[in-house]
């Protein structure tokens, strides 16, 4: 199904659903685009936030579930999911949830990011303008969507082209027609337009192709790499498809398990009780992350474990080459 | 159900196993039924503490689930801090355990220090199950003859037609046995290339691997136990990745060519 938005319903559109679910966004805290619960403020459409909408699957902390000792036996009690919907995820950001759904969809399930992924609402906002470091369209991951999404929305000049991918979208459509409009074949060309032309703005970005990402990997110099690489764990913090945690207890007789979020590479990563540490080595945690990204993940998911966003280069510290991996001296 | 809450488990009986291991039985609450196979492991939870790996020491033909714990770190000093009546929790079994299905008649188990407490689980498998093996030998070593487990229980395995060599690093006059190398016990057994298990540190590994291969063990027969850090033991965590496996899932046990790399 498809309908057209006029760019001024949007926000009227937003606070509706707002009235009998949260809604998460892209708004500015502190000057900076973030993705947040929202209740009226300034949406920030214009870039890419530096953080995914991970945090509302994934979250920095979640509790896994509670403990309550009575004489010595235990009860157990699971937080409660809330109903939301998460406006503005990328077509990158939504590749990545769905390379995360594989993994953590894998047997076991895991049924706390499952509980939030099913009660959330997905409407992604496709990339007319990519931002000066992605390169999505090298790897397949954008700059439309091609995964499944609820709703997604293509700014156009007056408005947004609507297409809904799933009952829920169109539920979310048909519950208020009174902002939607019905989409012109002009609207539609317009669309095809705007996103050709992304695709086209893409074209001579590094890194040129996945070969020669692969390429670079397998003629890395790790152990002088290693040595640049600050260990700050950055990349790994802002990486959409970055999921390493940690499980810990707090509080006695009663408390919380918790998870949260870890990095592959810090050094206490893989170290066992006893002091044995398998990868001890920087040069050889940074490798591990690269394999993990364009050859283990693949070999799982059958999808790439790198999205395109560009932002682990953004904000590593060492400034590295991220994708020629070349040691400048 | 999510998938990371423990079963309560009571702990109905602790031996004393070596100078810094402990034996512990445990019951599962209300009745909870608890199948495994030899060589899988449970994440065990002291609450407030909190939850790591440790493999399952009993073998599943017997009635009791036991865990052989070494005192290593915050978790299992909790554990041995327990006495008898008290709760853990276990998630699991996790892993794949030995492929017992797909492991040749004759077998030889070596072990090393407390890499042989997961081995023990498929000795005591082979004692129940005797008929359905050929030659069998176990080569166990260990620090010193205070480190060494099972002590009772290797007349038991010699019973059962079973040859069983026992040696420890460091010697002394209370010791009567072999001293050195569990590759130099293995040069006593008659050796026909059948499937090998192995656990133990990665240089005593390579050592019985190598031998083993020397005698005509194809690389692919001779399965090895991993040990690494773990946090979920759902493969979802990553950090007990060996390349591309995950150890919580695809392992802890490994062909031998699979893992040689990272040994």
């Amino acid at each position: 199904m498809k309908a057209f938005l006029p760019k001024d319903n949007l926000v009227p559109l937003l606070t509706r659903v707002g009235g009998y679910m949260e809604v998460v966004a892209p708004i500015k805290v502190e000057g900076v685009p973030v993705f947040a619960s929202w209740s009226g403020e300034f949406l920030a459409l214009k870039d890419n936030p530096l953080l995914s909408p991970l945090e509302f699957f994934l979250p920095q902390r979640e509790t896994l579930f509670r403990y309550v000792q009575d004489s010595g036996r235990y009860s157990f009690e699971s937080p409660l999911g809330k109903v939301r919907l998460v406006f503005g995820i990328r077509p990158c950001d939504l590749r990545a949830l769905t390379v995360l759904d594989s993994i953590f969809g894998s047997y076991p399930l895991d049924q706390i990011y499952f509980d939030k992924r099913r009660s959330t609402v997905l409407v992604a906002l496709n990339c007319s303008q990519p931002g000066e470091s992605c390169f999505c369209e090298r790897l397949g991951s954008g700059p439309s969507c091609s995964d499944a999404v609820d709703l997604q929305l293509t700014e156009i000049a007056d408005g947004y082209v609507i297409e809904t991918g799933s009952p829920a979208g169109i539920l979310i459509l048909k519950a208020h027609p009174e902002f939607f409009l019905e989409v012109s074949r002009s609207h539609l060309l317009e669309k095809d337009e705007l996103m050709k032309q992304a695709k086209e703005a893409m074209k001579d970005r590094i890194p040129r192709s996945l070969p020669e990402i692969k390429e670079a990997i397998e003629k890395a110099d790790w152990s002088s790499l290693g040595r640049l690489c600050l260990n700050c764990g950055s990349c790994t913090f802002v990486c959409p498809v970055c999921h390493c945690f940690t499980i810990q207890d707090l509080g006695v007789p009663d408390g919380e398990r918790i998870r949260c979020r870890d990095t592959c590479l810090l050094s206490g990563f893989s170290r066992m009780a006893g002091g044995a540490n398998p990868r001890s080595n920087r040069g050889d945690r940074m490798k591990n992350w690269y394999l993990d990204k364009f050859e283990y993940i693949p070999q799982r998911t059958g999808l790439l474990g790198c999205v395109g966003c560009g932002r682990c280069s953004k904000v590593c510290l060492a400034e590295m080459d991220r994708w020629s991996l070349e040691v400048r001296r | 159900m999510s998938e990371y809450i423990p079963l309560q488990a009571e702990i109905v009986d602790i031996d004393i196993e070596s100078s810094n291991t402990y034996l512990i039985s445990l019951k599962p609450l209300d009745g909870a039924g608890f199948g495994y196979k030899p060589g899988q492991f449970v994440m065990v939870s002291v609450f407030g503490l909190g939850e790591c790996p440790i493999s399952i020491t009993s073998s599943p033909t017997r009635k009791t689930l036991q865990l052989c714990i070494r005192r290593a770190g915050k978790i299992t000093n909790g554990i041995m801090d327990c006495r008898v009546g008290d709760v853990l929790g276990i998630r699991g079994p996790y892993g794949n355990g030995f492929p017992i299905e797909k492991m040749k008649k004759d077998i030889i188990i070596a072990g090393g220090g407390s890499g042989f407490a997961t081995l023990r689980s498929l000795v005591n498998y082979i004692v129940d199950r005797r008929s359905a093996f050929g030659d069998v030998a176990v080569a166990y070593g260990a620090r010193t003859a205070r480190d060494l487990y099972f002590m009772q229980e290797y007349k038991s395995w010699q019973q059962a037609g079973i040859e069983v060599g026992i040696t420890v690093d460091i010697g002394d006059e209370s010791w009567k046995g072999n001293v050195g190398l569990v590759t130099a016990l293995m040069d006593k057994f008659r050796l026909t290339a059948g499937s090998a298990a192995i656990c133990g540190p990665p240089v005593m590994i390579n050592a019985v691997a190598k031998k083993l291969m020397d005698k005509g063990f194809d690389h692919s027969d001779i399965y090895v136990s991993m040990e690494r850090h773990m946090k979920c033991g759902v493969g979802k965590c990553e950090h007990c990745m060996i390349g591309p496996y995950h150890t919580c899932q695809d392992g802890p046990v490994f062909s031998y060519d699979k893992v040689k790399s990272v040994l």
